[in-house]
C-alpha cells in the first residue's frame, strides 16, 4: 500500500502492452490526419502536444489519440484534447467514440486538481479533475511532456502543489474566498466557445436562477419545469456562442432522435434461473427502462439548425441496434413534464417513471425490439461449433446468446469462452489440454501463499492484510444463495482461495472489495476451482481496469457515461448538474461490479466495446 | 410524495472494513440485523427523520466503503458533513490504530471550515462477540485517544444486539445540529419505485 508512485499498477498493465504496441500506435498518430478545429478569435495556443492518448480499454487496439493544447484567450486559460481523425486502423472504434471523448475547450476556472503520473518506465500520464468531481479520462503522453504541460499552465492560472500528495496540482486553489471569488469573476461571458452545455460561463451564468430552482425541487409540476428546461435550452440556442460549435448542436439531435427512436423499443428480459431470481429478490426495487416518447415542446430546444446527415445516423443505428440490456424489473420513463393520476406511477421532478410488475414483465420480454428468444441449449449450440468442436460465427454465437441467455447446464461450457479463458477458435482437444496445463499452473501459484507459514506471515503484513480483507468479504458474498449459505460452506472457502491465489497471481492489483461479487456467479457455474480461477483471470483482463488504486479505468466509464447521458437526456443531465452529481459517483457500484447486486448477468460476459457497452447498459438504467 | 422543506443532516461513517458500519446504519435506521451485509461498495446512505426540541430533522447517513482503495471516492461523499462518526471494532487493535487516519482523511478531504471543533463520535463496535472475551481494545484506551482529540464523545456498541445504537446516534444527531444550525437544505425526491417504504431512501442501489 506504500508503493511509491513508480509500482503504480494501472501504469505497469499499459507498459507491458505498450511495449509490443506503443510504436505502432505512435506512427498511426502520425501519419493520421491531423484535426484542423478551428479557434475562436484572439485565441492564442501557448501549448500544444501531439500524440496524447486516451485509452478507453486496455486493448491498444482501442486506444485514441489526438492533439492537447492550451489556449489562452483573454485572461483565461482553457483546454482542449481533439483526437485525431481517420484512424481507421481500428473497425471498433468508430467516430462515434472519438467525438465522444473529445474535450472541447474547458476552462480552467473550472478545473480543480491535475493529477501527474511520470513513472520512470513508461509512459507519461495526468487525469484532470474537474471542480464538480468529474474528471476526464487520464491523458497518456506517448512523447512526454507532462511537466511542459504544468509549467505552461503555471505561467497562467494559479496552481498549486497539493501539500498531501507532490503529485497533485489544485487548480485556483485561493486559501482566500476573496480571491476565489474574484477569480470566476474575470471569467468573460464572451469566452462561452465550450460546445457542452456546461460550460463555465453557462454555469456561472445560471447559478442563481440554480438557486431558485433549487426551491422548486419537490413541487413536482411538470409544467413549470418544461417551460424551465427550454428557457435555458432556448437561450443556450440562441447564444451567438453556440454557433461555434455547431456540429455538437448536430450530434445533440443526431444521438437524441436516435435514442427516442430506438429506447422507446426497448423493453427488459427477465431470467428464470436460481442464482438471478435469487438476486432478484433483494432488488425488487431496480431498474430503469426508458420509454421516451417526445413531446413536440421538449423537442423544439433540441433541434439544430443543421440537418442530422441521414448516412450517420444510419451507421449509428446498425451500430446499436444487435445490442440491449438484459435486467429483471423494469419501470418505463413516461413522456417527461406530462400530468398523469395513474396509481402505479411515480411522479419525480424528472419525469413520471411507470412501475411494472415483475410478473406482467414476462409478457413484456422483448429484446430490442425483438421477441425473447428461449435459452441458447444443447442442440443449437451444436450447430454453432465444427466437428472439431471451434465456434465457427462469434458474432452470430454471442448475438444468439444476447437475445436469449444460455441454458444452465450449458453455461459452465459457454461461459468458459465467452469470458476469454478459451478461445472461439479452440478446439475440443485443445480446450481439454488447456485444462489440464492450467490446472497444474494454478496449483503452482496457489501453493505459493499456502506454503506461507504462521510464523513467515508475522513479518509479512501485506499478505496478512489481503487475507483478512478476503477472508472478510467472502462470508458476505452472496450468502443467501443455497451454494453458499451456512457455516463452513466449502464453497465460501474456494471462493477465498481462489480469491488469494489470484491476489498472488495479480500482485499489483491484488485484492478490491467487488472482486468477489464478480467470481461468486463464475464458480456457481464453473464449479470447479481452477476453471474458475482462469475464467475469472480472463474477466479481471477486461475489467481490472475498474479496480485500480487510481481508478483510471472508472473515471473513464464514469466519463464516458456523464457523456451518454448529457447527449440523450438534457434534462436528466441538468438534473444531475443541479444537484451537484455529474460525477456520476451514483453509478460507481453498477459499473464496478457490473451491476451483478441488481440481477443482471449474461450479457456480462458478452464483450463489446466500451461506449456500446456503456450505451446499452449504462445509461438506459439511469434513465 | 412531495417532500416537505426540512433541515437535513449529513452524517459520515467511517472506519475499516468489516468494523460494522453498515450494520450500525441499519441498526438504527431499520432496528435490524443480518448476518448477510454485502461489504459496502462506493457509499449508500439511508435516512432518518429524527425529532429534536421539537423540530424534526431528516438525518442522512452515508455509509462508505472501509477499502483503502476507494478513498478516492471520499471527496465527493465527505462534503457538506455535519457530523463524522468514526467505527472501529473492539475485537481488532488494527481498526482503532487506523482511527487517526480516518479522522485525518476526513478533514482533508471534506476541508470543514472549523476543522477543530468538527464534530466527530467514535463507536467501538461488536462488544457482544464472545461475550467481550476477544476484546483487545479496551474502553479507558478509547477514551483516553478520544479525549486527546478534543474530547470525542465515545460509545461502546453492539450493532448485531442493539446495544447502545440509539443513544450513539442520538449523540451523533445532537452534535450534527450543532454543527450547523441554521443552515437550510432541500431534500430532493427521490424516486420511490421500491413503493412505500417511506424511511428507507436507497442512495446507490435504486
Amino acid at each position: 500500500m506504500q508503493e511509491p508512485e513508480l509500482h503504480d499498477l494501472s501504469d505497469d498493465a499499459d507498459y507491458a502492452a505498450s511495449q509490443q504496441q506503443g510504436s505502432a500506435s505512435m506512427m498511426r498518430c502520425d501519419s493520421g490526419k491531423r484535426s484542423s478545429s478551428s479557434e475562436p478569435e484572439g485565441a492564442e495556443i501557448v501549448y500544444l502536444k501531439d500524440n496524447v492518448t486516451i485509452h478507453p480499454t486496455q486493448f491498444a487496439s482501442e486506444r485514441i489519440s489526438g492533439r492537447l493544447k492550451l489556449i489562452k484567450q483573454g485572461s483565461s486559460l482553457f483546454m482542449t484534447w481533439i483526437p485525431y481523425k481517420g484512424q481507421t486502423t481500428n473497425a471498433r472504434l468508430s467516430e462515434k467514440d472519438r467525438k465522444l471523448y473529445t474535450i472541447r475547450p474547458v476552462s480552467f476556472a473550472d478545473v480543480r486538481s491535475i493529477r501527474r503520473h511520470t513513472p520512470a518506465l513508461g509512459w507519461q500520464y495526468m487525469i484532470v479533475v474537474l471542480s464538480s468531481g468529474l474528471a476526464f479520462p487520464p491523458l497518456y503522453f506517448y512523447n512526454g511532456g507532462v511537466r511542459e504541460f504544468l509549467a505552461t499552465v503555471k505561467q497562467h492560472v494559479f496552481l498549486v502543489r497539493s501539500a498531501e500528495d507532490a503529485n497533485v496540482f489544485l487548480v485556483n486553489d485561493f486559501e482566500n474566498p476573496l480571491q476565489r471569488t474574484l477569480s470566476s469573476l474575470e471569467l468573460p461571458r464572451a469566452v462561452s466557445i465550450a460546445s457542452v452545455p456546461s460550460t463555465p460561463v453557462s454555469v456561472r451564468g445560471s447559478a442563481s436562477r440554480e438557486n431558485e430552482e433549487r426551491t422548486d425541487v419537490g413541487v413536482h409540476d411538470e409544467n413549470s419545469s418544461t417551460s424551465r428546461y427550454n428557457g435555458r435550452q432556448r437561450q443556450k440556442v440562441h447564444d451567438p456562442a453556440r454557433d461555434l460549435s455547431i456540429h455538437v448542436l448536430e450530434k445533440f439531435s443526431l444521438v437524441t432522435k436516435f435514442a427516442r427512436e430506438t429506447t422507446s423499443q426497448l423493453f427488459r428480459e427477465t431470467h428464470s434461473n436460481g442464482f438471478d431470481a435469487f438476486e432478484r429478490r433483494n432488488t425488487n426495487q431496480s431498474v430503469l427502462d426508458y420509454n421516451h416518447k417526445v413531446d413536440e415542446d421538449e423537442e423544439v430546444p433540441l433541434k439544430s439548425p443543421v440537418a442530422p446527415d441521414p448516412l450517420e445516423l444510419e451507421r449509428f443505428q446498425v451500430l446499436y441496434q444487435d445490442h440491449l440490456m438484459p435486467t429483471s424489473t423494469i419501470v418505463k420513463q413516461k413522456a417527461p413534464y406530462r400530468k398523469h393520476n395513474h396509481d402505479d406511477e411515480a411522479a419525480t421532478n424528472v419525469g413520471t417513471f411507470e412501475l411494472i410488475d415483475i410478473k406482467e414483465f414476462d409478457k413484456l420480454s422483448l429484446v430490442w425490439g425483438k421477441p425473447r428468444q428461449p435459452p441458447l441449449g444443447l442442440e443449437e449450440w451444436a450447430t454453432f461449433l465444427d466437428s472439431e468442436g471451434r465456434v465457427v460465427d462469434s458474432k452470430a454465437l454471442k448475438k444468439r446468446i444476447f437475445y436469449g441467455g444460455i441454458e444452465h447446464k450449458l453455461r459452465r461450457e459457454v461461459w468458459a469462452i465467452l469470458l476469454g479463458y478459451h478461445t472461439y477458435e479452440s478446439t475440443y482437444a485443445e480446450r481439454e489440454y488447456l485444462r489440464s496445463i492450467k490446472k497444474t499452473e494454478y496449483e503452482t501459484i496457489k501453493n505459493q501463499w499456502q506454503s506461507i507459514s504462521p510464523e513467515q506471515a508475522k513479518r509479512f503484513t501485506k499478505f496478512r492484510e489481503r487475507k483478512g480483507l478476503i477472508d472478510k468479504d467472502v462470508v458476505r458474498t452472496d450468502r443467501s444463495l443455497s451454494f453458499y449459505e451456512g457455516d463452513d460452506n466449502p464453497n465460501v472457502n474456494l471462493l477465498r482461495d481462489i480469491l488469494l491465489t489470484y491476489s498472488f497471481y495479480n500482485f499489483d492489483l491484488g485484492y478490491c472489495q467487488g472482486m468477489s461479487d464478480l467470481l461468486s456467479p463464475i464458480l456457481f457455474v464453473m464449479e470447479e476451482e481452477s476453471e474458475s480461477f482462469w475464467c475469472f483471470v480472463a474477466l479481471m483482463e477486461r475489467l481490472g481496469p475498474n479496480f485500480n488504486r487510481d481508478q483510471n479505468g472508472m473515471h473513464t466509464q464514469l466519463f464516458a457515461l456523464s457523456k451518454l447521458v448529457e447527449l440523450l437526456d438534457i434534462p436528466l443531465h441538468n438534473y444531475f448538474k443541479q444537484n451537484d452529481c455529474l460525477n456520476y459517483f451514483f453509478c460507481f457500484r453498477w459499473i464496478l461490479i457490473q451491476f451483478k447486486r441488481l440481477g443482471s448477468w449474461n450479457y456480462l460476459f458478452i464483450h463489446f466495446p466500451l461506449c456500446q457497452h456503456l450505451f446499452r447498459v449504462h445509461v438506459p438504467i439511469i434513465m | 410524495m412531495a417532500s416537505r422543506r426540512r433541515m437535513l443532516l449529513k452524517v459520515i461513517i467511517l472506519g475499516d472494513s468489516g468494523v460494522g458500519k453498515t450494520s450500525l446504519m441499519n441498526q438504527y435506521v431499520n432496528r435490524k440485523f443480518s448476518n448477510q451485509y454485502k461489504a459496502t461498495i462506493g457509499a449508500d446512505f439511508l435516512t432518518k427523520e429524527v425529532q429534536f426540541e421539537d423540530r424534526i430533522f431528516t438525518l442522512q447517513i452515508w455509509d462508505t466503503a472501509g477499502q483503502e482503495r476507494f478513498q478516492s471516492l471520499g471527496v465527493a461523499f465527505y462534503r457538506g458533513a455535519d457530523c463524522c462518526v468514526l467505527v472501529y471494532d473492539v475485537n481488532v487493535m488494527k481498526s482503532f490504530d487506523h482511527l487517526n487516519n480516518w479522522r485525518e482523511e476526513f478533514l482533508i478531504q471534506a476541508s470543514p471550515s472549523d476543522p477543530e471543533n468538527f464534530p466527530f463520535v467514535v463507536l467501538g463496535n461488536k462488544v457482544d462477540v464472545d461475550g467481550g472475551n476477544s476484546r483487545v481494545v479496551s474502553e479507558k484506551k478509547a477514551k483516553a485517544w478520544c479525549a486527546s482529540k478534543g474530547n470525542i464523545p465515545y460509545f461502546e456498541t453492539s450493532a448485531k444486539e442493539g446495544f447502545n445504537v440509539e443513544a450513539a446516534f442520538q449523540c451523533i444527531a445532537k452534535n450534527a445540529l450543532k454543527n450547523e444550525p441554521e443552515d437550510e437544505i432541500y431534500l430532493p425526491d427521490t424516486i420511490d419505485v421500491g413503493g412505500g417504504q417511506q424511511q428507507r431512501s436507497s442512495g446507490c442501489e435504486c
